[in-house]
């Protein structure tokens, strides 16, 4: 297992000014798999996330990405060395179009024709993003935003996608066609970490859980093996079994 | 009939220039949160440059220009920037607009300590003369002032949106938090914006100052009126204050003519309140999302 980590991360304290969210976390991504973190509110998630793309500075602990340090690089050197990002909520440009959009996805390769190369390439596998090629970003619907979102984070095509909660907001039909574009990444090489509140979900198209808790990772185990976890299920899937009575402030919010 | 068109024509004239100092009022404060209140003082600090090029090495007015254009880079753009913008931004938007103010009084009173607080004559930028047509006559630095100022929104729209370094300095506009994800150079967007906004106040004094002679408080009326052309355009839109621009420019030239001269000035404040009360975002503007 430790041969084929794509990402580790020890003992890792990161956080807001003097508000501290990560207290030293240590964990690992498989390379080729899709890893979900899961864990109540504020336990970290996506601070771990925001971390790794150097947003926060960790103030203690080790990151490293297929072996070499990362902490501190700038989020181009990041991009070059194959991460890439796609944030919580509403990230695209408005304004601009779908084109255009993708175009700024690529703005670190320089290269034109390259970048062209790789806009059609992303279009071609979200050919609804094709159809809508000159459109603003802000007249997709939420789906596709989504979409475009992802391709865009495609286009330096990255080994290690990080993606923060892409079913919010989204319908349920949507969810899933999200959740399988994911799974068609991971096939073609692409590993991603994620984190998701629909956790059932998530952890259905994942290889991997990892549970944080108060900034630590509370364990880490196969996702089918996590989901099956009584204790988990009371935590953070939410219902269905008995024994979750009064345990379940951390998951109401 | 014939006045009115002559009045029309010359307030669209000098609301043109107007709107190039509120379209660089804007474009600082999309992409970097700046909201400079020297705006004003940002248009009348080039008038005296040029003079001074003009003065101190004889230059010919355009050569003054060409001057003005590379020191206004310098300081109101790179220096302004770097020595005031970065430092103050930190604190919070606020902070840096009292700066600015504070800017905005310094570079008053030290032009009114080197040049002295006469109005100087200023040589005029473009060929003078009357066009007739039928009973309208326009002169024909108004139309020069509308062409100039038209092609160099063309020119500034289209390095917006047709060039990739201006589709990344809207990107830094629209959403600076994923411009970075994407390994976008944000500080640098935000750079060229001041560059940009630099070149606009220096067209804006080469045009303006012939009319307004050059003074040292030149800049309290037509920082007013950039501010004002920026709000009733809607603040979030390069087009708006240019709308803006040129509504206050004709407002101003009619109402002077035909309602009050001594309350002209009260005219542009009146569609201000009125843009306030009933269309807050601006004619053109669209609401802004608050984000946490």
């Amino acid at each position: 297992m430790a041969t084929d980590s794509i990402l580790t991360l020890a003992g890792v304290v990161a956080g807001y000014g003097k508000l501290t969210v990560l207290n030293g976390v240590d964990l690992r991504v498989a390379e080729g798999s899709i890893t979900t973190m899961i864990g109540p509110n504020g336990a970290g998630k996506s601070t771990v996330l925001k971390t790794v793309f150097g947003l926060l500075r960790p103030t203690a602990g080790e990151i490293r990405f297929r072996g070499q340090a990362i902490a501190g690089l700038s989020q181009r050197a990041l991009l070059s060395l194959g991460l890439a990002y796609v944030p919580q909520g509403r990230n695209l440009f408005p304004e601009l179009t779908v084109r255009h959009n993708l175009e700024l996805g690529g703005i670190t390769l320089g290269d034109r024709k390259r970048l062209e190369r790789r806009i059609d390439a992303v279009m071609g596998r979200f050919p609804r993003l094709l159809e809508r090629a000159d459109a603003q970003a802000s007249t997709l619907s939420g789906g596709e935003q989504k979409m475009l979102e992802i391709g865009r984070a495609l286009l330096l095509e990255p080994t290690l996608l990080l993606i923060d909660e892409p079913s919010i907001g989204l319908a349920p039909k949507l969810v899933g066609e999200v959740f399988a574009i994911l799974r068609e990444l991971r096939e073609s090489g692409v590993t991603i970490l994620m984190v998701e509140q629909n956790a059932k979900a998530a952890l259905a198209v994942s290889d991997d859980a990892l549970v944080l808790e108060q900034g630590c990772l509370a364990f880490a185990a196969p996702a089918a093996e996590t989901l099956e976890d009584p204790k988990v299920h009371a935590l953070f899937l939410g219902g269905g079994l008995e024994d979750g009575a009064g345990g379940n402030s951390a998951q109401a919010e | 009939m014939a006045e009115f068109v002559q009045l029309l024509v010359s307030g669209l004239a000098t609301g043109a220039i107007y709107a190039l100092a509120a379209m660089g009022f804007t474009l600082l404060w999309q992409t970097s949160q700046t909201i400079n209140f020297a705006q004003g003082e940002f248009v009348m600090l080039p008038a005296f440059i040029m003079l001074s090029a003009i003065k101190l090495f004889g230059l010919p007015l355009y050569a003054a220009f060409g001057v003005s254009l590379l020191v206004s880079a310098l300081l109101l753009g790179f220096g302004f920037k770097r020595l005031l913008v970065d430092p103050m931004i930190r604190h919070g938007v606020l902070p840096l607009v009292i700066a600015t103010i504070a800017l905005g009084i310094f570079l008053k009173e030290g032009v009114k300590l080197v040049y002295g607080a006469e109005a100087l004559p200023f040589p005029e930028a473009l060929p003078q003369g009357i066009w007739r047509f039928a009973s309208v006559s326009v002169t024909v630095n108004d139309i020069g002032v509308l062409l100039l100022v038209f092609a160099m929104v063309l020119a500034l729209q289209g390095f917006l949106s047709r060039t990739t370094t201006g589709r990344a300095m809207q990107a830094v506009a629209q959403n600076p938090d994923t411009a970075r994800i994407l390994g976008i150079d944000v500080p640098r967007m935000i750079t060229y914006t001041f560059l940009v906004n630099a070149a606009l106040v220096s067209v804006a004094a080469l045009l303006i100052t012939p009319v307004y002679l050059a003074k040292f408080d030149n800049g309290e009326s037509i920082g007013l009126i950039a501010f004002i052309a920026a709000i009733v355009g809607g603040f979030n839109q390069i087009r708006g204050a240019l709308v803006g621009g040129l509504l206050i420019g004709v407002i101003d030239n009619l109402s002077g003519a035909y309602i009050s001269a001594a309350y002209r000035e009260a005219f542009p404040l009146l569609l201000l309140i009125a843009v306030i009360l009933f269309r807050p975002q601006g004619l053109l503007g669209r609401a802004e999302e608050r984000r946490v």
